[in-house]
C-alpha cells in the first residue's frame, strides 16, 4: 500500500464525513426553516391553546370567593361527583347522543344515496340546499326556531288554531328535548349527508356493478355492500358529533327566552352560569376538565370498539 | 339698600355653603376615572361634570349589561372601572365579593339621606358603610290599555279587590285571546315587589346576619290572593323580555301590565304601533287607606373596590345622581323618567309635561307619586340570579301543570333560596323570622 492510496483512502473518508456533515446540516436547516414556517402555528398554539387549558387545570384546583383564591387541591372535584346539578346536566347531551346522533347518521346516509341516485338530476342543487343550514351560525339559527315555535308568531299557530288547538304551547320545557332535535337536525344533517356522500362516491364502482350483475337492487346494494364500506366515515362522524352532543350549547340559550330552563339545562350552560353568573370560575374550571374528560372517554371507547371490530373481521 | 345688599350676599354665601356641603370641592390632583353603564346618553351629564370639576375627567364605556364582564374582573382581581352601575338587587352581591369601596369620607350617611332618603340606604348601602348613590326609580307602576278599558267598559282600580273584581269582568266580556293582567314566569324581582307593595319583605340583613322568612303572614297573603287568581285563570301567567311577549304589548292582547316607572320608556321604544292607547297609574292597593309602593329594578352607580381615585368617583357619582343639571340630562337624553334623588322636585316643573304616548297623561308626575309611595325598604339576599332562577323554575312547573296550587309555590321557594345560601357557604342566617 502506497502513501499515495492511503492518502485517497482518508481523503475518501473524510470527503463523505463532509458530505455527511453537509447533510446533516442541510438537515438542520430543513428543520428549522420548517420550524419558522410552522411558528405562527405554534405561537398561537401555545399561547391560544396549550396556555389555557394549563391555566383551567390550575385554576380547578382553587377555592374561589369574589378575587380572593386558594389552594384547595382535589376538593372541586370531590364536590362535583357529589353535585345532582351537575350530573342532572348530563341529561340532555345523553338523549341526544343516543337519539339524535344515530338518528342524523341514518338520515343522512339515506339522503346521501338519494344524491347518488339524482346524480344526472339535479343532485348537486340538492347537495346545496341541504348544506345551507350548516352554513347558518348556532346563535341565528337558535333566534330563527324560537320565533318559529314561539305561542303568540308562529307560523304553525293558525294551523293550529285551525285544528283545535288554538290553547296549546308548543314550546313548553317537556316539549324541549324534541325541538332541540328538531333544530339540531335540521341544522347538521345536510352537512354529514355531504361528508357521507364524499365517502360513497370514493367507492370503487366494481364492487356495485357485480351485485347489480346478480340481480340486486339500489338499496339492497346500498345497504349490504356500500354501508359497510362506509364505516370508515361513520367513526368520526359519530365522535364529532358526539362531541357536539355534549357541548350543546346554542340552541337551548336561545330557547331559555321562551321558557324556563334550569342553568343547569346542559352542562356547557352550567359551565357558564357557574362562572359568568355565579362568579363560581375555579369550579366551574373543574366541571370543564371533568367533561373533557367524558367527552375523551367516549370518543376512545367509540374508537376501541371500532378498532376490536375491525380486526375481527 | 345696604341691608338688601348683606341679606343677598348672606342668602348667595348661604347657598353656596349649602351646596358645597352636597358637593365639596376636589383635592387631588387632575386625573381620569372611567365607567361602566347601559343607560344611553350619560354623555351629556358627563359633561356638565366636568366642566364643575374641571380636575375630574369621566371615561363612559357601554357594554349593555355588564355583570358577567364585572365577575370577570372581579375573580381576576383587576380590570373593574372606578364607577359600576349595578342594578339595586344585584348591589348585595357585588358588595359581598367585595366589589366596592365605601365612600362615606366624601358623602356622609346624614347628606345622602338628605338627598336620596332614608329608603336608598337599603340599595345602596350595608353595615352603615355607603357604596354609591342611586340614580333611577323602579317604583312599581301600573301601566294599562286604556282602548281595552274602555271597550270593556273598566274602571282604573285603587284596590286590589276591585282589580280582581275588574279582572273577573273582563274574562267575562273579552275573547279568550285578551288577557286582563300576566305576570311573568320568573323575574324574581317582579315577586318580590308584590310582597314588598303590600308592606311586607321575604328577606333581610340585619347586624351581620341574612334573615329569610317567605312564609310570613304578609307574603303568603299576597301569594294565596295572587295565586286563587291564577288558580282560576282570572290572572294569567307569561315568559316577558321577549319578542313575543313585546309583540302582545305591541298588539294590545293584556290590558294592565305592572313593572318598574322606568318600563314607560321600554314601552315607547318596544311597542311603538300601541301610541296613545297606554296610561299609568299608582299600583292597585293591599289596604287604600295606607298606600304604599315597591322598587321593582332601579340602578344605582357604585365606587369600585378597584378604583384608584375613589374620591373623584365619589364625587361623581353623587354630582351625577343628585345635582338637578344632570338629573335634567338624564331625563331629557337618557330618557329616564323619575330619578330617585329627592332634588329631582326641583326640576320637575321643568321636565315633565304630557306625553304624546300615553296620551298626552302628565306620568312624570305619576311616577314620581308611585315613587313616594315606596316608604320600606330592606337588603336584597346577595344570590340575586339563583333566587330567580329557583323561583322561575317552580312557576315553570306550575305553568306546566306539576305543581296545582300556586301558592304552594313559596314555601318551596323558601326551602330552594335556604338550601342555595348554604350551598355557597353562608353560616349567618337566621330561618323563620324577620329583624
Amino acid at each position: 500500500m502506497g502513501y499515495d492510496t492511503m492518502n485517497k483512502k482518508t481523503n475518501v473518508k473524510m470527503d463523505q464525513v463532509m458530505i455527511k456533515k453537509k447533510k446533516r446540516n442541510k438537515k438542520a436547516v430543513a428543520t428549522i426553516k420548517a420550524y419558522l414556517f410552522l411558528a405562527p402555528f405554534l405561537l398561537l398554539f401555545a399561547t391560544m391553546v396549550i396556555y389555557p387549558i394549563a391555566l383551567g387545570v390550575k385554576l380547578s384546583l382553587y377555592g374561589q370567593r369574589g378575587a380572593r383564591m386558594w389552594y384547595i387541591g382535589f376538593q372541586n372535584f370531590a364536590t362535583i361527583l357529589q353535585d345532582p346539578k351537575f350530573w342532572e346536566s348530563l341529561r340532555i347531551p345523553l338523549f341526544l347522543l343516543l337519539v339524535q346522533v344515530p338518528l342524523m347518521i341514518f338520515i343522512a346516509t339515506l339522503i346521501a344515496f338519494s344524491y347518488e341516485r339524482l346524480e344526472k338530476h339535479g343532485g348537486s342543487i340538492f347537495r346545496f340546499i341541504y348544506y345551507l343550514p350548516y352554513t347558518i351560525p348556532g346563535i341565528v339559527t337558535g333566534i330563527i326556531w324560537s320565533y318559529i315555535f314561539s305561542d303568540g308568531m308562529s307560523p304553525f299557530r293558525p294551523v293550529l288554531d285551525l285544528l283545535g288547538y288554538s290553547g296549546t304551547k308548543i314550546l313548553t320545557r317537556p316539549h324541549l328535548p324534541a325541538i332541540l332535535l328538531v333544530i339540531i337536525l335540521w341544522a347538521f344533517t345536510g352537512y354529514t349527508a355531504f361528508v357521507i356522500y364524499s365517502a360513497l362516491i370514493s367507492i370503487p364502482k366494481e364492487f356495485s356493478e357485480q351485485a347489480q350483475l346478480d340481480g340486486a337492487t339500489f338499496w339492497q346494494v346500498a345497504f349490504k355492500i356500500k354501508v359497510p364500506l362506509l364505516k370508515g366515515v361513520f367513526i368520526p362522524l359519530f365522535i364529532f358529533n358526539a362531541i357536539g352532543a355534549i357541548q350543546v350549547f346554542n340552541e337551548p340559550w336561545m330557547l331559555k327566552e321562551l321558557v324556563v330552563l334550569p342553568s343547569n339545562y346542559t352542562p356547557a350552560m352550567y359551565i357558564y352560569n357557574a362562572a359568568f353568573a355565579q362568579g363560581r370560575f375555579t369550579y366551574a374550571s373543574a366541571m370543564g376538565m371533568i367533561l373533557a374528560v367524558l367527552t375523551f372517554l367516549i370518543s376512545f371507547g367509540v374508537l376501541r370498539s371500532a378498532a376490536k371490530q375491525m380486526l375481527t373481521e | 339698600m345696604k341691608r338688601f345688599l348683606l341679606v343677598t350676599l348672606i342668602l348667595i354665601l348661604g347657598i353656596s355653603c349649602f351646596a358645597a356641603d352636597y358637593y365639596p370641592k376636589y383635592s387631588g390632583k387632575s386625573t381620569t376615572i372611567t365607567m361602566w353603564a347601559w343607560t344611553s346618553n350619560e354623555n351629556y351629564s358627563i359633561e356638565e361634570f366636568e366642566k364643575v370639576y374641571p380636575n375630574i375627567k369621566v371615561k363612559w364605556e357601554n357594554f349593555d349589561v355588564h355583570y358577567e364582564k364585572a365577575q370577570t374582573a372581579l375573580s381576576a382581581g383587576s380590570g373593574l372601572p372606578d364607577v359600576l352601575m349595578v342594578e339595586y338587587s344585584f348591589a348585595p352581591q357585588f358588595m359581598d365579593l367585595g366589589a366596592f369601596q365605601p365612600i362615606n369620607k366624601w358623602l356622609d350617611e346624614k347628606t345622602f339621606v338628605e338627598l336620596y332618603g332614608e329608603a336608598a340606604l337599603g340599595w345602596c348601602a350595608a353595615d352603615g358603610q355607603i357604596y354609591g348613590t342611586p340614580q333611577d326609580s323602579g317604583a312599581l307602576t301600573m301601566f294599562y290599555r286604556k282602548d281595552l278599558f274602555d271597550q270593556y267598559g273598566l274602571t282604573v282600580p285603587k284596590s286590589m279587590d276591585e282589580f280582581i273584581e275588574q279582572a273577573k269582568k273582563f274574562k267575562q266580556v273579552a275573547p279568550s285571546n285578551l288577557k286582563y293582567y300576566a305576570a311573568p314566569i320568573g323575574n324574581v324581582q317582579w315577586w318580590i315587589a308584590q310582597v314588598w307593595k303590600a308592606g311586607g319583605k321575604l328577606y333581610d340583613y340585619h347586624d351581620g346576619k341574612w334573615y329569610i322568612h317567605f312564609t310570613n303572614p304578609v307574603a303568603k297573603e299576597v301569594f294565596a290572593t295572587l295565586g286563587k287568581c291564577f288558580d282560576e285563570g282570572i290572572f294569567d301567567l307569561e315568559m316577558w323580555w321577549n319578542a313575543d311577549w313585546f309583540n302582545s304589548l305591541n298588539q294590545g292582547t293584556t290590558a294592565v301590565v305592572e313593572n318598574g316607572a322606568w318600563f314607560a320608556e321600554w314601552l315607547k321604544y318596544n311597542a311603538p304601533e300601541s301610541e296613545g292607547k297606554w296610561r299609568v297609574g299608582i299600583p292597585p292597593q293591599w289596604n287604600p287607606a295606607k298606600p304604599t309602593n315597591a322598587m321593582l329594578g332601579g340602578s344605582g352607580f357604585y365606587v369600585t373596590s378597584h378604583s384608584k381615585n375613589p374620591e373623584a368617583a365619589a364625587l361623581f357619582v353623587n354630582w351625577l345622581n343628585s345635582h338637578p343639571t344632570s338629573l335634567k340630562c338624564l331625563h331629557k337624553y337618557s330618557n329616564l323618567p323619575v330619578m330617585v334623588s329627592s332634588r329631582y322636585e326641583e326640576v320637575l316643573d321643568e321636565v315633565s309635561g304630557p306625553d304624546a304616548f300615553f296620551g298626552g297623561q302628565n306620568i312624570v308626575e305619576s311616577l314620581w307619586e308611585a315613587h313616594h309611595l315606596v316608604n320600606t325598604t330592606f337588603i336584597t339576599l346577595p344570590i340575586s340570579s339563583n333566587m330567580d332562577e329557583s323561583l322561575s323554575l317552580l312557576i315553570q312547573q306550575y305553568v306546566d301543570g306539576k305543581i296545582k296550587r300556586f301558592a304552594d309555590i313559596l314555601p318551596m321557594w323558601e326551602k330552594e333560596v335556604i338550601n342555595t345560601m348554604k350551598e355557597f357557604g353562608y353560616t349567618n342566617l337566621v330561618t323563620g323570622k324577620l329583624p
